[in-house]
């Protein structure tokens, strides 16, 4: 870790503070692992670290690219953990993913003496950075999804070796009884990638800067439109279509596909393998020929699983970096919409996983980072 | 006081731990979130040979309710576990269970009864079960879940009842934390004891009768015998209590509380709650505040005696309910609590408060305001707290038009003398969205895929049905919605008897005149797992033959709750109820032939699609639709990719799909009208590929390709061989 200009942190000190507890929240996206890094960090707690501990997770949504939060209380072992509510003022934030940073809600409850870990990337814009550092917060920051490619590893133990350094854990080793008791019994193959990625967050986390005079919100108020005076009776939703305002890029993890218009041959396997309604067809002509005829891509609905480039025969629809396409040609927005949405809202998929023990196995065993 | 260990776990692990310890013979479930992970986690130690216990799961919450009496009648230690509608949807089984009284334990984790459908904790369900003769305990941590499933079924025994062992979902079941339990089974085992049987079942030399057909004079004695269990209960369970005590150290009373030494004022809840409301009494009191808090262990019997000496002082009590008995003026707890008050004389002012619904945070500050409540003249005796008002809007422009039959009709393809042509899938991008996109299924989801695909071929209007499955979750989170089409929901034990009646109501008003007459096609959508436990409501729709179509996109497991078992995952495959270890290897049955189930309906149309022969499947959705307005009920299957539980690429699911078909593991073909034709038989274009190849594309099944299960994947070969001979023989003889 660079030389520290902030405050170092003793989780220990907050144990015995007023609050009588150290509370974690980790802010991520389905499929990252915050959920076993929540899990880790709380067994972590009662085996190696002589506290009492809890965790849990925001249950209710974890598809896919979903955001999930994560909830970590430390308190001193003598004591009972009493409180089963969500950790609404942390005193370490950690979020998991950049795509996360702009939105408010990751936010919630931060003050000039919350401890943040970013999980900062390379080809993070500048925008994200002004987002962030804007908040009140002490902040650390490190490459994870770097690491933890580099090292064969997962974000979620690159993270979590981050976390005990800068909550003021001077032994590693904890750490990697950790990763041994939860990854390693089971998949021993994967165990020295893991321990290596634990390592080199523990070591490459690093201050950042602090700003003890940005915005802050502590509001935990849930906002809804309807209520019991406009809802609809009986939860009918008279709004046909209406989810059509969702901007579901925050799913794609990195690779759009790009469309090279000039090898179309307007096939139309495309449009019959995205699951996202993503290509917009009209009546037109090819080759003098009347027919539909592929105008380009809705992006806000594109969660980036690239069917499209797969069944393309002719090469039309291709892989490419997101970063790389910070304007994206033959942005076409959707044809059957009347007139512009006022905003389009930051949406993840939905639904509910909400079982662990066969998507713990399947992750451990490696595939998405 | 016996050897203990601390483990880091949560309400349902510790569940299954104590289910697991004790040694139980037969477990009957269905999986319903939140109450799975208990059937899962017993699966995991199932696999590795920790347990031998028998795990079924049922095709239904009833059915399973109905294997674990059957097992309990027979003399066996029975174990379930469910939640909300499930909860429901075996209701009727439990009073039988009582009334003839046979011992087991259920694990009720409590959740939101639907609709509209919600996943997260209340106490909806387990309130209903307040008359079923069932004893039921609530455990408000993990730990107590763990101790009061081992006190239990001891309870069971010894009164001769079935026992609830309840708590919160979510809240309990699945927030993980510092808990004890026994490190030797045998002290588990030897504080429960040896099953007794007074008259078993299965002594073939006693033969005995269970279920008597019994009316008047007789009913009203079989139950005051059972009134007379439930008393003899209320004084066993303070027994057990004090018993466990001896071996744990941890003292259990019916009726627990803080600060109630003095309190004027307490708050009288259920569950978690009450453990986040004892942070708010400690701070409220060391300023100086007499104020309590309450809770029950025990619901049925119901302890109101203990609870009214536990608030000998306080005058203003708050009960706060997680559901409402609704028109009673409160929730089921503050009516109880209410009657324990005029029945043991007891002068005080009682509010009854809801809060919580549809698993709605409750935190400490929550607490600290219901307390402030308790004494206030000005607040009223029965109110809904956390509720929102909502907003004014400004009516805004419509961002989509609803879909004409006029647009739908794209001349895509047409349906002549049971001929299709067309189908084309340039041409079919003409068809308008009856689905809009911003939906949130995962990327790469089949579901949307297939919908699609199917709609492109319906050149009709078309009013849906979703069953509860993934396909429904991810279309209709409130408040959006991505139908521009009419679109109803129903629990998927009854959409296709739902849609039969909307479709009824639908030509009725056409023939009076009511609404536009036309042709709308009526579809029932649903996933394999809604075709499990909603195959008897299917079946007696087509048997009936209501103008329908049921459509079902199979994904090979109940993938909406974490990628539990169905009945269509194939053998081996790996679910988080089917798991491999050294004691098992997955799945162990072949996957449902549900297209053969529907044929055996005589239904006119009937045929299998998938998404690697797109121009088949438009076809095949033509025609679905043309006997679906003109004939009867129609079903179309089609095998669709889930990457998330199938475990892998989302890019490349359609090469996936085209393995399954491929290798005839899901053959294209189509019945009308009782004659087979297949659509497409890779035999003849030279693509024939062993199961083995499709096996080993996904994270779910490859591990069947390991030389120890080359059994298993010969067995599924021959299996596929077998039905695909059958079929090719039912074609050429035109049958």
């Amino acid at each position: 870790m660079a030389e520290s200009t902030g405050k170092q942190m003793k989780f220990r000190e907050k144990l015995t503070g007023p609050k009588g507890y150290f509370e974690i929240r980790l802010e991520s996206i389905g499929g990252l692992g915050a959920n076993l890094c929540g899990k880790m960090l709380g067994e972590l707690g009662i085996k190696y670290l002589d506290v009492n501990s809890c965790s849990f997770s925001s249950y209710g949504s974890e598809k896919t690219g979903t955001p999930v939060k994560g909830f970590v209380r430390y308190c001193i072992k003598a004591k009972e953990i009493r409180d089963h509510s969500p950790v609404v003022e942390p005193d370490l934030l950690v979020i998991f993913h950049g795509a996360l940073m702009k939105d408010e809600s990751v936010w919630m409850g931060c003050t000039k003496d919350t401890v943040v870990i970013l999980a900062l990337e390379e080809g993070d814009d500048k925008e994200t950075k002004d987002i962030t550092f804007g908040h009140s917060g002490v902040f650390y920051g490190l490459p994870a999804q770097r690491i933890a490619m580099d090292t064969h590893s997962r974000i979620n133990v690159v993270m979590l070796g981050a976390c005990l350094r800068v909550m003021g854990v001077e032994d590693i080793s904890v750490g990697e009884k950790i990763c041994r008791d939860t990854l390693g019994v089971k998949y021993p193959e994967a165990l020295e990638g893991n321990l290596e990625g634990l390592r080199k967050g523990y070591e490459e986390v690093a201050f950042l800067q602090e700003n003890s005079k940005g915005s802050e919100y502590a509001e935990r108020k849930q906002t809804t439109r309807w209520g019991y005076d406009n809802a609809p009776l009986g939860g009918i939703n008279p709004e046909f279509g209406s989810t059509i305002i969702s901007d579901l890029s925050p799913s794609r993890q990195g690779y759009i596909p790009l469309f090279i218009k000039e090898k179309c041959i307007n096939c139309g396997l495309c449009h019959s393998t995205c699951p996202d309604m993503v290509f917009q067809f009209e009546k037109g002509k090819y080759k003098g020929r009347e027919m539909m005829v592929n105008l380009g891509l809705d992006y806000y609905h594109c969660k980036g699983c690239l069917r499209c480039v797969d069944v393309c025969p002719v090469n039309a629809l291709v892989r490419g970096v997101e970063a790389e396409h910070p304007h994206k040609d033959y942005f076409i927005p959707n044809r059957e919409l009347l007139r512009n949405p006022d905003y389009y809202e930051k949406a993840g998929p939905d639904g509910y996983i909400t079982s662990e023990a066969y998507l713990t196995e399947k992750r451990m065993e490696g595939g998405e980072v | 006081m016996k050897n203990q260990v601390i483990t880091f776990a949560s309400g349902n692990e510790m569940a299954a731990k104590a289910i697991k310890q004790i040694g139980y013979d037969l477990m009957g479930y269905y999986p319903i979130t939140p109450s799975t992970q208990i059937a899962e986690n017993l699966d995991i130690m199932r696999a590795s040979g920790e347990t031998d216990l028998i795990m079924i799961a049922a095709e239904g919450e009833h059915s399973a309710a109905g294997i674990c009496y059957g097992a309990a009648v027979a003399g066996g230690r029975v174990i379930n576990a469910t939640s909300a509608n499930g909860l429901l949807y075996a209701m009727e089984q439990f009073p039988v269970q009582a009334g003839t009284r046979y011992p087991m334990v259920m694990n009720v984790v409590c959740r939101t009864v639907s609709g509209p459908l919600s996943i997260k904790g209340d106490h909806s369900d387990i309130m209903y079960m307040l008359n079923a003769g069932w004893p039921i305990l609530f455990a408000v941590t993990a730990q107590q879940v763990y101790d009061f499933n081992i006190i239990a079924l001891k309870l069971a025994e010894q009164v001769r009842l079935p026992v609830v062992v309840a708590y919160d979902g979510f809240f309990t079941s699945h927030q993980k934390c510092r808990c004890f339990m026994f490190t030797q089974d045998e002290t588990v085992k030897a504080f429960v004891g040896d099953k007794k049987e007074e008259c078993p079942f299965l002594d073939l030399n006693h033969p005995i009768t269970v279920g008597s057909y019994m009316n008047e004079p007789d009913l009203i004695n079989n139950r005051y015998q059972l009134h007379h269990a439930m008393e003899r209960a209320d004084e066993v369970i303070e027994k057990l209590f004090d018993e466990y005590y001896e071996i744990s150290g941890r003292q259990y009373h019916k009726v627990e509380g803080i600060g109630c030494e003095d309190a004027k004022e307490a708050l009288v809840l259920l569950g978690s709650s009450y453990d986040t409301a004892t942070e708010a009494v400690e701070e409220l009191r060391s300023q100086g505040n007499k104020v309590g808090a309450a809770t029950l262990h025990v619901l049925r019997p119901f302890p109101g005696k203990e609870l009214m000496g536990l608030l000998q002082h306080a005058s203003d009590i708050v009960v706060a309910d997680r559901q409402d008995s609704y028109g009673a003026g409160g929730g089921n707890l503050s009516l109880e609590v209410r009657s324990a008050a005029q029945r043991y004389e007891r002068q005080m002012h009682i509010k009854s408060i809801i809060y919580g619904l549809g698993g709605k945070d409750f935190f400490k500050e929550d607490a600290k305001e219901m307390l402030t409540m308790a004494g206030d003249e000005n607040r009223p005796d029965f109110m809904y707290y956390g509720i929102t008002k909502g907003k004014k809007e400004k009516t805004q422009k419509p961002l989509l038009a609803p879909v004409t039959a006029e647009q739908a009709r794209i001349h895509a393809t047409e349906v002549i003398d049971h001929k299709v042509t067309g189908g084309n899938l340039n041409a079919v991008t003409a068809m308008p969205g009856r689905l809009a996109p911003g939906h949130g299924a995962c990327p790469g989801c089949g579901i949307p895929v297939n919908l699609n695909l199917l709609l492109k071929g319906i050149e009709d209007p078309v009013v849906f049905l979703f069953q509860t499955g993934c396909g429904m979750i991810v279309s209709t989170a409130y408040p959006k919605t991505a139908f521009k089409v009419p679109y109803l929901h129903n629990l998927f034990q009854n959409g296709a008897a739902t849609l039969s009646g909307v479709a009824e109501i639908c030509y009725r008003k056409q023939q009076k005149g009511e609404i536009p007459p036309g042709d709308i096609i009526f579809v029932m959508v649903s996933g394999d797992g809604g075709m499990d436990i909603g195959m008897g409501s299917a079946l007696g729709t087509a048997l009936r033959g209501h103008r329908l179509l049921i459509f079902e996109y199979d994904n090979g497991g109940y993938m909406n709750t974490g990628y539990q078992l169905s009945y269509s995952t194939p053998l081996g495959a790996k679910s988080s109820t089917s798991h491999v270890g050294k004691n098992q290897y997955g799945k162990t049955f072949f996957h449902k032939d549900m297209p053969r189930i529907m044929e055996a309906t005589g239904i006119p149309y009937v045929a299998t699609v998938a998404e690697s022969n797109p121009t088949d499947f438009i076809r095949k959705a033509a025609k679905a639709a043309y006997y679906a307005k003109t004939t009867g009920t129609a079903y179309i299957k089609a095998i669709s990719a889930c990457p998330l539980n199938w475990n892998d690429k989302p890019a490349t699911e359609r090469r996936v799909i085209e393995a399954a078909v491929d290798s005839c593991y899901f053959p294209l073909y189509e019945v009308e009208q009782g004659i087979t034709t297949i659509s497409y038989d890779p035999e003849k274009t030279g693509k024939k590929i062993p199961v083995s190849d499709w096996l080993s594309m996904m994270g779910r099944t490859k591990h069947l390709l390991k030389p120890e299960y080359s059994h298993i994947v010969l067995k599924i070969q021959d299996e596929i061989d077998r039905r695909f001979a059958e079929l090719k023989k039912r074609a050429e003889q035109n049958l």
